[in-house]
């Protein structure tokens, strides 16, 4: 996956701001979209392209179980999430329903990675390679468990393996 | 070693289990809303399924209605719409559903508990974060998006990963148990451990500051479980919890019996261990008042603001988040809370709209009016504690005072009904979330208890409620 990154360098980016709550009642995802960040960035939609990655920090996607917000960023072109650390329901969220990764990283990642940065993950390495800046980084692997929802394509196509 | 007492409802539950896989958990009760179940019952439809047991569904509709007069017709269509579609898809799979004219509409949090269908050792589940208000009554309670809400209708089960064990032990007494609340213990609890500190954890609350409190007030503590990040927060169940449920409209025919069961089994043994501890010290603990833009952005009352630099300890990530917070609420390091003027004043939501809570409140508001540069209302958490405080004229005290005394549902506490703050105006909440633009597009939210939330309405500022006479 190669994308370029947004970067919002600040911890607890909630719910509420990725798509409030007065949207909740868009049932069009295309519509959804239109928006996703608005309670913190409402430049984020002349930013934003097909293919984009967020950077951001501690505790990403805290609040409400709205599963709007994962639908919402992904119906953007955001393909992957890349954080200190991810609240549970938003990260579950986002990948029952297969809308994009959720990636743990570490600070060397954080703090290495700028706004506009090219990358490139590697999910199957747990490598994030910066081609902007030529370093590597790498990503916190998923859970046996959550790699397995994801290589499946979510919740509804996920089966146990078989004795 | 012993086990907590997750780890024996986890275990009671589990369908299939399997080395390096989630485990499959049975879910008891299924509680569904207007917001995140219509793309839950597309999707059945899409894919042909039922919904695997109705009789252990139930719905309401809380998030979008209105609380203002319920015989005129809605004036906002796309929430008109929502409801609408819980009516059909409850009518079309069978779903029990309790509508904006059931004497037992209100929160899903608050009816679960009050109607008997919220009971100890099950597992709950509803598309909302604050399900783990049910954890009071020693329920393993989760809440889960949209596509788990689909998975649990098709199923009654849910592939989870198991969580790690945190208790968090309230020892000593409250002073002054009128002026200090359930409140003031989870927002200090949030304060320390931080908004991520219970993250891929069930809180197990715990200890004598604990056990003092009322069913009621067990909720606010559950309730506020997510905003330290956890999965879920319990409570052991004890006699006061018996008590509560029992002769509700749907407590089991069998209920005694299973209180004999409850009583020796849902409790953590002595031997067991967690994973991880927190204690907290009530003996002197102050109200509480939210002054940035997550819950654990909270200072005593009698405290100043802090500085981004007293609040971070360091962290730059902090920092910088405590100075978008003071920019977003227009407040700067050293104001005193109680110097701080409000413009409105919302108490209610899940978190705080039971009917002590407006007991409580009432003692402040008796007698008095509301400042004249103040908007103050009450909305009842269902329309059950709306009618026992009416019986006990509490809708006039509110009345008099100015107070603007509504209809049941989540109202001010998330901005999708006509309910909302103006951008730049101040709130005094009884709600769970002051995140930016929370209760409405530049609406700034002071999360506190009800008798804080009643003294700021008389006042029109913060007080220390400590200095009333609450008794």
């Amino acid at each position: 996956m190669r994308g370029n990154i947004i970067k919002y360098p600040r911890d607890n980016i909630d719910t509420d701001v990725i798509i409030p709550g007065q949207y909740l009642k868009v049932h069009d995802y295309a519509e959804l979209a239109t928006h996703a960040m608005e309670g913190l960035d409402p430049d984020f939609h002349s930013k934003v392209k097909e293919g984009d990655f967020i950077l951001s920090g501690k505790n990403f996607g805290c609040g409400s179980s709205r599963e709007h917000a994962p639908i919402a960023l992904s119906h953007c072109g955001v393909k992957a999430i890349l954080a200190l650390s991810f609240a549970r329901i938003f990260y579950r969220n986002s990948v029952d329903g297969a809308f994009l990764l959720p990636i743990e990283i570490d600070q060397d990642a954080y703090d290495g990675i700028s706004e506009g940065d090219e990358i490139n993950i590697d999910v199957s390495k747990n490598e994030i390679k910066n081609i902007t800046k030529n370093q590597t980084y790498k990503m916190k692997p998923f859970s046996e468990i959550i790699g397995k929802i994801i290589a499946a394509g979510g919740l509804f196509k996920y089966k146990p393996d078989q004795d | 070693m012993g086990k907590t007492l997750f780890e024996k409802i986890w275990e009671s539950h589990i369908v299939v289990e399997k080395q390096n896989e989630p485990d499959l958990i049975y879910i008891d009760r299924h509680l569904v809303h207007e917001v995140t179940s219509p793309q839950a019952f597309d999707g059945l439809r899409m894919n042909d399924r039922k919904v695997r047991r109705p009789d252990l569904t139930i719905a309401t509709m809380d998030h979008n209605v209105p609380t203002t007069d319920r015989s005129l017709p809605m004036l906002d269509q796309t929430s008109s719409i929502q409801i609408k579609t819980l009516e059909n898809n409850c009518k079309d799979f069978g779903i029990k559903l309790f509508d904006i004219n059931s004497p037992n509409q209100g929160i899903v949090h608050v009816i679960g508990p009050q109607l008997g269908i919220t009971l100890p050792g099950s597992t709950i589940v509803c598309g909302d974060s604050h399900t783990s208000t049910h954890g009071a009554f020693g329920a393993l309670a989760l809440g889960i998006g949209t596509s788990e809400v689909e998975h649990v209708l098709a199923s009654q089960t849910l592939w989870l990963e198991k969580p790690k064990t945190f208790e968090v032990r309230v020892e000593g007494k409250r002073k002054n148990t009128h002026a200090v609340t359930a409140k003031d213990i989870i927002l200090s609890i949030i304060k320390n451990i931080g908004t991520a500190g219970g993250t891929g954890t069930v809180i197990e609350y715990r200890g004598e500051g604990i056990s003092d409190l009322s069913m009621d007030q067990r909720m606010t503590i559950c309730n506020m479980s997510i905003e330290g990040g956890a999965r879920a927060g319990l409570i052991a169940p004890d006699e006061k919890t018996f008590d509560y449920l029992r002769n509700r409209e749907y407590t089991p025919k069998n209920y005694e019996s299973l209180v004999n069961s409850w009583r020796d089994d849902l409790k953590t043994d002595s031997d067991a261990t967690f994973d991880k501890q927190f204690i907290l010290d009530i003996n002197d603990i102050a109200p509480q008042v939210s002054w940035g833009t997550n819950p654990g952005m909270t200072c005593d009352v009698d405290e100043p603001i802090p500085s981004p630099d007293e609040f971070s300890n360091g962290d730059p990530n902090q920092k910088k988040g405590a100075e978008k917070a003071l920019e977003y609420m227009d407040l700067k390091p050293g104001t005193m809370i109680e110097d701080i003027k409000i413009d409105r004043v919302f108490i209610g939501s899940c978190t705080n709209a039971r009917l002590e809570d407006l007991i409580e409140a009432s003692k402040i508001i008796q007698g008095q009016k509301v400042d004249s540069n103040v908007s103050a209302m009450v909305v009842p958490g269902s329309q059950m504690v709306k009618k026992q405080a009416e019986e006990m004229g509490l809708d006039k005290i509110f009345i008099d005072a100015n107070f603007e005394w509504r209809e049941a549902g989540c109202s001010m506490c998330l901005g999708m009904n006509p309910d909302i703050l103006s951008p730049g105006e101040r709130c005094a909440s009884t709600s769970n979330r002051n995140f930016e633009g929370r209760q409405g597009n530049g609406g700034r939210t002071h999360l506190v208890s009800p008798v804080m939330a009643a003294a700021a309405a008389i006042n029109g500022h913060f007080v220390d409620v400590r200095k009333l006479d609450l008794n």
